[in-house]
């Protein structure tokens, strides 16, 4: 049997096995229950949790991003590691809090927290909107990761636009039958099967190129030794972009509603647990960077179509690898871009029927909003496909603009959690500042000042923004102001 | 220790090691040689500022006074 089909049957039998996964999380739950499918009854444990919150980190962009950062940018790829490492350390104040009031007020989204606290129907409608698109951009990127990885391993194959439709037509199915809890279990078997083949696969790519780790890094240190700093002459990254970089990704982490909301969906204490043991995930990547690193001066970057595809590139064009190491890499870059999707689509779902239709409609009842939700599922996993099947230039720009925009929401979430000053008014101008500058130099500007992260600038503006308003605008929410900042 | 001490504790023993891979300070880390543990240095000071915060933050969670806390909803 050919290489290719061995692939393909694996990595069939791969997305069989993740759907039947996914499909039985969900039996014997509720399934007319708005709180199970929002929120799985505000009941996971810690090792669902745990994998939850890192399935979302390991996604395509790490299974193949990371190795194509360090292939071709060198040392600025560490920034995933302690990015990855640190995001997560202020869920452990901010996420018991979140949850408290989440179960208090009966909130489970971003919108509904900032629509309690601020009042008014314009912030949530921003809010949903503004996570639609980002949550799109996002899943566009992820379901050309599958795509991508399904046509390669089947040497050309599987047409792109199949492969999308094959690995998140699964995803849409689970998450619409299962709600919350049928993607928390998903992302439990994929993290085990993406953590195992990185580390199997990876570091068998090292030594199968160079002999061992350090004798490929003796040789690269010997060889360019520019390529592992940062911000020296002839490094590929300033020390101001990969210090704001790391910042963005920092602050704007907790930010997006797929994982602000799992704060609601767990007690106190598995929060304080899952940050506990998170960090572990950072250490997870190690291999994926070395395997990067492995290519440097072996591979032409001329050769590779374009950096991210290098770790593929190297299992079926550089090492003759057999056809299961196919199938298995495969499967790890499904389960990676799937366990990210899965949470995605379930998140923006929720954000825009409760931030933009429960705003222009309101008394809808719980069975409608249920239903909804369930269809705005279908909804969002369609138009993110059809976006990335045949999306235009122009819509690309603007799902990257909103991309970008996420950690815009950081001001006004913290102002919620530990100021009674901040105001309405002053977080809506805030945020619309905020978005349009980072747009206007993520998108349009050439370069930014000083070399600082986009989204860093209009974090600055929004930030300034907020405090002036809100110190001349009147508090019209005192009470609602006193209660966030007093529970917990 | 009260609530708002501790967290007052878990910002700045955890901000020490994010600080620390983050300019201007990461400049003490960002060099090639010497190879350690057969990783270059920057890759090496990363990993191991990592694995110092993964320990801070389990010895953090030992003396949080409310890592028992039961709801009261």
């Amino acid at each position: 049997m050919a290489d290719w089909q061995i692939a393909m049957i694996m990595m069939i039998g791969y997305l069989v096995i993740a759907l039947i996964v996914g499909v039985m999380a969900g039996r014997g739950h509720d399934k007319n229950s708005l709180d199970e499918f929002t929120v799985a009854g505000g009941g996971l444990g810690l090792v669902v949790m745990w994998f939850l919150m890192g399935g979302a980190v390991f996604s395509a962009f790490s299974f193949l991003g990371a190795p194509g950062w360090a292939f071709s940018k060198g040392a600025p790829a560490l920034y995933i590691l302690t990015y990855t490492a640190f995001a997560i350390l202020p869920w452990y104040i901010i996420g018991p809090k979140i949850g408290k009031i989440g179960r208090k007020f009966n909130i489970y989204t971003v919108a509904g927290f900032m629509k309690k606290r601020y009042g008014g129907k314009t912030l949530p409608i921003l809010i949903g909107v503004i996570a639609l698109l980002a949550s799109i951009q996002y899943l566009a990127t992820q379901m050309k990761g599958m795509a991508y990885i399904f046509n390669i391993m089947t040497e050309g194959r599987i047409p792109l636009w199949l492969g999308a439709l094959l690995a998140y037509g699964i995803v849409v199915v689970y998450v619409a039958t299962g709600g919350l809890r049928a993607a928390a279990w998903s992302d439990v078997f994929q993290g085990l099967l993406m953590i195992i083949i990185s580390w199997v696969v990876g570091l068998a790519i090292v030594n199968q190129i160079h002999g061992s780790v350090g004798e490929m890094f003796t040789n690269l240190v010997r060889d360019n030794p520019q390529f592992l700093e940062i911000g020296n002459e002839g490094s590929t990254m300033s020390g101001t972009a990969y210090t704001t970089t790391i910042l963005v990704s920092l602050i704007g982490f907790l930010m997006w509603p797929h994982l602000f909301s799992k704060s609601y969906a767990s007690n106190a204490r598995t929060i304080k647990k899952t940050v506990l043991v998170y960090p572990i995930f950072a250490l997870f990547l190690i291999p994926l960077l070395f395997v990067g690193f492995s290519a440097v001066n072996v591979v032409n970057p001329a050769d590779v179509g374009a950096p991210d595809e290098i770790l593929p590139y190297l299992i079926t064009t550089v090492l003759s690898l057999p056809g299961w190491v196919y199938g298995l890499v495969g499967a790890g870059a499904l389960a990676a871009a799937m366990s990210t999707a899965d949470a995605i689509t379930h998140s923006a779902s929720l954000e825009f029927t409760d931030g933009v239709i429960k705003n222009m409609k309101p008394d809808l009842p719980d069975k409608t909003t249920l239903f909804l939700m369930r269809a705005g599922v279908f909804v969002v996993g369609g138009l993110a496909y059809v976006i990335t099947v045949f999306g235009g230039q122009g819509l690309i720009a603007l799902l990257l603009g909103a991309y970008g925009s996420i950690v815009q929401f950081a001001p006004g979430v913290y102002g919620a959690l530990y100021s009674k000053k901040v105001t309405g008014p002053a977080v809506i101008t805030g945020l619309i500042v905020g978005t349009f500058v980072n747009y206007y130099y993520q998108l349009v500007a050439e370069t930014t000042p000083f070399d600082i992260h986009a989204g860093i600038l209009g974090l600055i503006c929004n930030l300034i923004i907020v405090i002036a308003i809100s110190a001349f605008s009147q508090q019209k929410s005192g009470e609602m102001a006193e209660k966030y900042r007093n529970i917990g | 220790m009260s609530k708002s001490r501790f967290t007052a504790l878990y910002c700045i023993s955890l901000g020490i090691p994010f600080l620390l891979l983050i300019f201007p300070l990461f400049s003490i880390g960002n060099r090639a040689t010497p190879v350690v543990m057969g990783m270059p240095f920057s890759v090496f000071w990363v990993i191991m500022w990592i694995i110092i915060t993964f320990l801070i933050v389990l010895a953090l969670y030992r003396i949080d006074p409310d890592k028992d806390e039961e709801e009261a909803n």
